[in-house]
């Protein structure tokens, strides 16, 4: 637990003293319970979603950084993307299967900017109605098919 | 076939470190809630993936071997002290924490360098480099049929 808080310190401080582009994290909530961040991200300049805000939500488990964190979107604006579902969960291999503890919130952060701004069409994945309804509360629960590496 | 993971006390850490790693209840609390009922003994939690976490007892035989080829490989794995010669290893990737003169280090084949503690810990779920994901085993098995 100890360590787990004391990275997720360093984390904290070099993210909001040197965040990167589009990246901000929400600070006032995190000093209250540093295991769940919310960061704003914006849409990159130039892609589908430029101008558009969104919130991504961490939950970090005792174990972090060896088992990965809870991320997916929150609050009003859930982006319009192949591996975004309508619930905020996210389809994306390095959250689950592909997580290394040498990845961080930023590069997590930067992963998603990135995955969204290589969208061309705005649309959900097409079993979203049906995952919506099935799937549980938290998104590493689901066993994920990482089956298009071109969005 | 014989289960290669016994012992309800020692843990996976403490095979790997020597002796100091203690089981995760102290005393204190021990002391304060009385004997455990028999089904919370101190069962050894293992990973044999990264977010899989099952008592020795649940695991699978194919899990037990996985696990066991694990610390096996693990110990193979050069060690050293941080002696602040190396400019390239200067920080831990897992920990984010700066090399200190005296830390126990662990060598990978990559060439990546990480704490002792910090390393092992991520190799008994997944034997991938956490850096440049190459397959730490991989590696090793070279080693050996090449000398």
């Amino acid at each position: 637990m100890a360590s787990m808080e004391k990275r997720l310190q360093k984390e904290l401080l070099a993210l909001t003293k040197d965040p990167p582009v589009g990246v901000k994290v929400n600070t006032d909530a995190i000093t209250k319970n540093l295991a769940e961040w919310t960061v704003d991200l914006e849409g990159a300049p130039g892609t589908v979603f430029e101008g558009e805000n969104f919130q991504l939500q961490f939950k970090f488990g005792s174990r972090y950084p060896f088992d990965s964190p809870q991320v997916m979107f929150i609050g009003p604006n859930i982006p319009l993307h192949p591996h975004v579902y309508s619930n905020g969960h996210i389809c994306l291999s390095i959250l689950t299967d592909d997580w290394s503890p040498a990845l961080s919130v930023q590069s997590v952060c930067l992963s998603v900017v990135s995955m969204l701004s290589s969208c061309k069409e705005k649309k959900r994945p097409p079993d979203n109605a049906l995952y919506v309804k099935t799937c549980s509360k938290n998104p590493k629960k689901t066993r994920w098919w990482y089956h298009d590496d071109s969005v | 076939m014989g289960n290669c993971l016994k012992s309800p006390n020692t843990d996976d850490i403490s095979l790997l470190r020597g002796s100091d790693a203690g089981p995760e209840v102290s005393s204190e609390q021990s002391a304060n809630m009385g004997p455990p009922p028999p089904y919370q003994e101190s069962i050894p939690i293992y990973h044999p993936s990264p977010n899989v976490s099952r008592p020795a007892n649940q695991l699978t035989e194919e899990e037990q071997i996985k696990i066991a080829q694990r610390l096996g490989l693990i110990n193979h794995l050069p060690t050293g002290v941080f002696d602040g010669t190396s400019k390239k290893a200067k920080e831990c990737c897992i920990c984010m924490e700066e090399f200190l003169l005296g830390d126990m280090l662990r060598f990978l084949p990559c060439m990546h360098t990480y704490h002792k503690d910090c390393i092992d810990d991520w190799l008994m779920r997944s034997f991938i480099c956490p850096s440049c994901l190459e397959p730490v085993d991989a590696a090793l098995l070279t080693t050996y049929e090449t000398s």
